[in-house]
């Protein structure tokens, strides 16, 4: 078969080089593309990017406890199933008002309508989104996944507390009220029971 | 924008107390006044949340026997007005017309009204002036610079003074479009206030629920109508649905959006609104209607088989109607359990906190 | 087109090949199967690229003419005729099934391979003086992938994919509507043609790279390459950054579908908003990958007609690179409506109006090479003509839409189809047809009817203005994109645009007639058929070019500045 030219020894070596370099670029930006599910979990967790909401330590919450000046603002609870949660789910009072800076309880009510257990796991975010930041979750049924037996209602508490960092913050000027949402979905079953997979 | 909020506020909260005061202890709905009815309506109210199906008139019936049925009865579906929140058909015969399908349709949004104003007096003026430049210049090299009338051409490859004015022109044009374009952002980002009447739009394979969760937290689920049933109730086919999402026009409401299945879009082009709706979050924004009406919108992100059928219809009623049909649907105003009829009008400040 | 170049003359030729090494070639499997020469493999990506080209451009036939009415009219018939059931929904699904194949097909089977594996593979090594590309088998693997990838596509249309067969998750695939929403195969199938394609696009992108920066003939600096090159050049590298982006993020979504991964699922965690990040950091780019090839052939073409340099070189060049840079931060103004806060999108407004300054200078350095110039009306001039006019159309109604505030409106809607198809339809396909007649006489050796292209070229442009303009207006009036019916009043607007569609199908008949003109009694062509303002090192060349050209490299010399990229002897 015929082909160009063969290239001087050094011009192919120098080729590969570039190719090589040219490749790994590509490679590098395959693995940022992975690296990005965690990197952009952690840069919302930080910076509360899409309203997503702090965890705060004991010790936070009582700083900011101390910071606390008195002002109120209103917060709203939403809950929200999924396609495919067999649950009611619901806040146990749609509004609260409370002190920027102390802590509040608030509940949500779930019950399974099924009549098998399911385990549910529950996403959240904050609205006005820039309020992300300064909401502080201290415990909350979200950190980890719910089992509810059939027909088992359970009253679940979230327990927050709103920085009063967020007074100083010009995007939060004219913020009177922040609504804490959540949406269970089912949690995915164990790999066992999921035989649809394969086809 | 801070002294723009406070103002706001200040217009908001005369607003919401004049609304409650027209409707509260007047009572309007003339069963209003019995202050057992809505306490007897919470009921039903909170099973209807629990299934997102008919939360409609028949639910709130057997609750409230005949004064609530009487209210069901009150609310009959607003009529649309032609050319007015909904797209223009050019071939309608009236003057005008043609031109209008070529153009936005009419905003009844303060901000609607201003993005209009920003795309008609700048970015319209701007696009078609440099677009008419381009074409201007084209024809001008076309017809001065072509071989027969200049055989020999120039060598030039370089002013330095023109290329500078070509790039800093551009961004000069460009701050004056980032002007009123970072003022109209701020503007649509502006927080609604504590006691904006909040609905939640829920995006479906592939219908609409609105719920009104402080309204006894009812879910109104809106299908869309077939060609038949709307021409029939003198609605646009493709728009028209059989439940509205029904809003007090006049006062700040607290749209919340999110979905049960894949992403849905909430979007009605006459109130410049679109906002998606993501399953696992909640999106918000805030939303005035100028006036009352029927909007029509669509839903505005590709969601399966009948995206294109999963139409959005926004009905915007005064106050004391939109209580009315609140009533209907089996829900209860805020406050209205709460606080004695002789008292929510004086304190409509309260009302949100008393809700819970 | 079917056999390049040396096909046409080899009678003509013959005695005198046989003894020229560099016109031996292999034979017809080994040369067309296993070629390694970039100009046959170049050739292989044009036929292969108009091929997807019919394809794609029937399937938007299909669409123009269910939506020239309100109601369905025949997606039922297709329905069933790929083999789905005869309810509305599989009706309904075909639909998404079509802007999905024909969006795919567009961008990753047409676009692409025509400018960067057609064009960019013929005229690279001819304009920078190389005999061959760096990596001439990978070249050839490149173009295999790229094909495998078109097959996997087709074959998605053929089985289940939930509401129906085929894939109907638009082109962006976004999650959870292509994981959760959509059962099936042919999701995965759509998926994994998009990793051949774009596994096929990196390993051209590294053989790009490479070849620009070292296969240089002596003299050739980086800043005497002619425009076209830089274009590819910047276009390898945004593909080499990009592409695989999209790579990890399809990736996951074929193991959200089939491993029980949660990456975009938010019940395991994972978030649908991520998966459109990274889709749109990929897609961004890829808008650029689409025109900057666009943009090198119209100033190579623009100066070959005004006999006159480009104007602004250097800022030609650089501009290019700003928008490739500047392409990949301004992705989400993508996801206007998915839940911003006010500070990103404020951003990425600002960010996004800025592309408009570097495209803003190549609009007007393209206008100054014509400034005092000598032009004349070739076909590939007028095709270039066109393109700078409704590309401007095209950039300016971008403008519009990168304003946030304004696209709480527009987003989603025809107008947005309106833009991406001025700077696409009548941008990129506008460049292709001008770089097509432009490099036609030097790929086939023959020319094509000047009278045809002309009236190719005036019957496109009426056909596309028309079935585009008035999706402007459709979009302005409310009408959402991606949707198979309407309501009446946007009736009237969607008709026009059909008869638009008729009008740009009864043109393409110009272009094929003329090919099949120019190869059957085409003209010879001379080695340089555009005269003096042609004076890139392609025409220095015979029409065709031998199999192997510059086995002694031409050398360029620093007499010349460089506005003139042919050696000193030339």
């Amino acid at each position: 078969m015929a082909s160009a030219p063969p290239l001087s020894p050094d011009a192919a070596r120098s080729n590969l080089r570039t190719g090589a370099l040219a490749f790994a670029g590509a490679l590098a930006m395959l693995g940022l593309g992975y690296a990005s599910v965690p990197l952009y979990r952690l840069f919302c967790q930080v910076t509360g990017f899409g309203g997503t909401t702090m965890i705060a330590s004991e010790s936070k919450a009582r700083a900011a406890a101390a910071a606390a000046t008195g002002q109120k603002i209103s917060i709203r609870f939403d809950a929200t199933t999924a396609m495919g949660m067999p649950w009611t789910f619901h806040p146990s009072q749609a509004t609260d008002t409370v002190t920027i800076g102390e802590r509040d309880i608030a509940t949500y009510v779930a019950r399974n309508d099924s009549n098998q257990p399911v385990t549910g796991v529950a996403t959240f975010n904050v609205t006005p989104e820039q309020a992300g930041k300064y909401f502080n979750k201290i415990q909350c049924f979200c950190f980890t996944e719910q089992t509810l037996q059939p027909g088992q209602e359970v009253t679940m508490p979230v327990l927050y507390f709103v920085d009063p960092a967020m007074l100083d913050d010009p995007n939060m000027k004219g913020v009177e009220q922040i609504t804490l949402s959540y949406t269970f979905h089912r949690a995915e079953e164990p790999l066992a029971a999921a035989p649809s997979a394969t086809k | 924008m801070g002294q723009r909020d406070t103002r706001m506020k200040k217009a908001i909260l005369a607003a919401v107390a004049a609304g409650l005061a027209a409707f509260a202890p007047l009572s309007v709905v003339a069963e209003a006044a019995a202050p057992a009815a809505p306490v007897a309506a919470e009921a039903p109210a909170a099973t209807t949340a629990a299934a997102p199906a008919d939360a409609a008139a028949p639910a709130a019936a057997p609750a409230a026997a005949a004064p609530a049925a009487d209210a069901a009865s009150a609310y009959t579906p607003m009529a649309p007005t032609k050319g007015k929140g909904m797209p223009t058909d050019p071939t309608s015969g009236e003057p005008g017309a043609m031109l209008k399908s070529m153009h936005f349709q009419d905003q009844y949004s303060a901000n609607g009204e201003y993005a209009l104003w920003m795309h008609d007096m700048i970015l319209l003026p701007v696009i078609t002036a440099i677009s008419l430049l381009v074409l201007g210049l084209l024809l001008y090299v076309v017809v001065r610079f072509n071989r027969r009338r200049n055989p020999v051409a120039s060598k030039t490859t370089h002013n330095t003074l023109i290329e500078v004015v070509w790039t800093i022109v551009p961004v000069i044009i460009l701050v004056i479009i980032a002007v009123p374009s970072i003022t109209l952002l701020a503007r649509q980002y502006e927080t609604p206030p504590a006691d904006a009447v909040t609905i939640k739009a829920t995006g479906y394979q592939w219908y609409w629920g609105y719920s009104y969760p402080d309204h006894g937290d009812f879910e109104v689920v809106s299908n869309m109508l077939d060609e038949a049933a709307a021409l029939k109730a003198g609605e646009p086919h493709q728009l028209a649905v059989d439940k509205r999402m029904v809003v007090p026009a006049g006062v700040p409401l607290r749209i919340q959006t999110t979905a049960s299945d894949v992403i849905h879009a909430f979007a009605v082009p006459s109130l410049w609104f679109k906002m998606d709706a993501v399953p696992g979050r909640l999106n918000e924004k805030l939303l005035t209607i100028k006036e009352p009406g029927v909007y029509y919108g669509q839903c505005s992100e590709l969601c399966g088989a009948r995206h294109g059928y999963m139409p959005i219809v926004v009905e915007a009623l005064p106050p004391a109607e939109f209580a009315a049909w609140v009533k209907a649907q089996g829900g209860s105003m805020p406050g209205e359990e709460a606080a004695a009829p002789a008292a929510a009008a004086a304190a409509p400040a309260a009302a949100p906190a008393a809700a819970s | 087109m079917a056999t390049t170049a040396e096909g046409f003359d080899i009678h003509h030729d013959h005695g005198h090949d046989a003894h020229d090494h560099a016109d031996h070639k292999p034979g017809f499997f080994a040369r067309w199967f296993m070629s390694t020469n970039h100009k046959d493999i170049g050739t292989m990506y044009l036929i292969f690229a108009i091929i997807a080209g019919i394809v794609g451009g029937a399937i938007s036939g299909i669409m123009r003419v269910e939506l020239a009415e309100p109601g369905i009219q025949y997606l039922q018939w297709w329905a069933q005729f790929m083999g789905g059931g005869n309810d509305l929904n599989t009706a309904l699904h075909m639909w998404n099934v079509f802007i999905t194949a024909h969006g795919l097909i567009m961008v990753f089977f047409m676009v692409m391979p025509a400018m960067i594996g057609g064009f960019g593979n013929w005229f690279v090594p001819l304009m920078i003086g190389a005999p061959d590309m760096a990596f001439p088998r990978m070249n050839n693997v490149s173009f295999w992938l790229t094909v495998a990838g078109f097959f996997s596509l087709l074959f998605s249309l053929f089985v289940p994919g939930g509401t129906g067969p085929g894939a109907g998750t638009g082109w962006t695939v976004y999650a959870p509507l292509s994981t959760s929403g959509s059962k099936g195969p042919a999701v995965d199938f759509a998926i994994f043609s998009l990793h051949l394609a774009g596994a096929g696009s990196i390993l051209g992108a590294t053989n790009f790279i490479t070849t620009i920066f070292n296969m240089r003939a002596p003299g050739m600096t980086l800043h005497k390459m002619p425009l076209f090159v830089w274009s590819v050049l910047v276009t390898a590298f945004l593909l080499l950054l990009a592409l695989p982006v999209l790579a990890a993020a399809i990736t996951m979504l074929l193991t959200d579908r089939n491993f029980g991964t949660t990456f975009f699922d938010p019940a395991g965690g994972g978030d649908p908003v991520l998966y459109q990040h990274l889709f749109w950091f990929f897609g961004h780019p890829e808008v650029y990958i689409m025109i900057l090839p666009g943009f090198g052939m119209i100033s190579q073409i623009v100066a070959t007609f005004s006999r006159k340099p480009v104007f602004g070189y250097l800022g030609m060049a650089y501009a290019m690179v700003a928008i490739g840079v500047v392409g990949f931060i301004v992705w989400a103004h993508h996801m206007y409506t998915v839940g911003l806060d006010v500070n990103t999108k404020m951003y990425f407004t600002a960010a996004t109006m800025v592309i408009a300054v570097p495209t803003g200078v190549k609009i007007f350095s393209w206008i100054a090479t014509m400034w005092g110039g000598s032009l004349q009306f070739k076909s590939p001039m007028v095709w270039s003509l066109g393109f700078i006019f409704l590309f401007t159309v095209g950039g300016v109604t971008g403008v519009v839409l990168a304003n946030g505030g304004i696209d709480d409106n527009l987003h989603d809607t025809y107008y947005v189809v309106a833009h991406f198809h001025y700077v696409l339809s009548m941008g990129a396909v506008f460049s292709m047809f001008a770089g097509f007649y432009y490099w036609f006489p030097k790929m086939s050796g023959r020319m094509h009817s000047e009278l045809l292209s002309h009236l190719h070229f005036w019957t496109f442009f009426v056909g596309v203005n028309v079935i585009f303009f008035p999706q402007h207006f459709l979009g302005m009036n409310g009408m959402p994109r991606r949707y198979p019916d309407y309501a009446e009043a946007f009736h009237f607007w969607h008709q026009i645009s059909t008869y638009g569609y008729y009008i740009m199908a009864g043109s393409m008949v110009f272009f094929f007639v003329n090919i099949l003109y120019a190869l059957a009694a085409g003209k010879k062509a001379e080695a340089n058929p555009w005269g003096e303002g042609a004076t890139t090192l392609e025409w220095t060349l015979p029409s065709p070019p031998p199999y192997h050209q510059f086995e002694t490299l031409p050398v360029i010399t620093d007499a010349h500045d460089y506005h003139d990229h042919r050696p000193a002897t030339a």
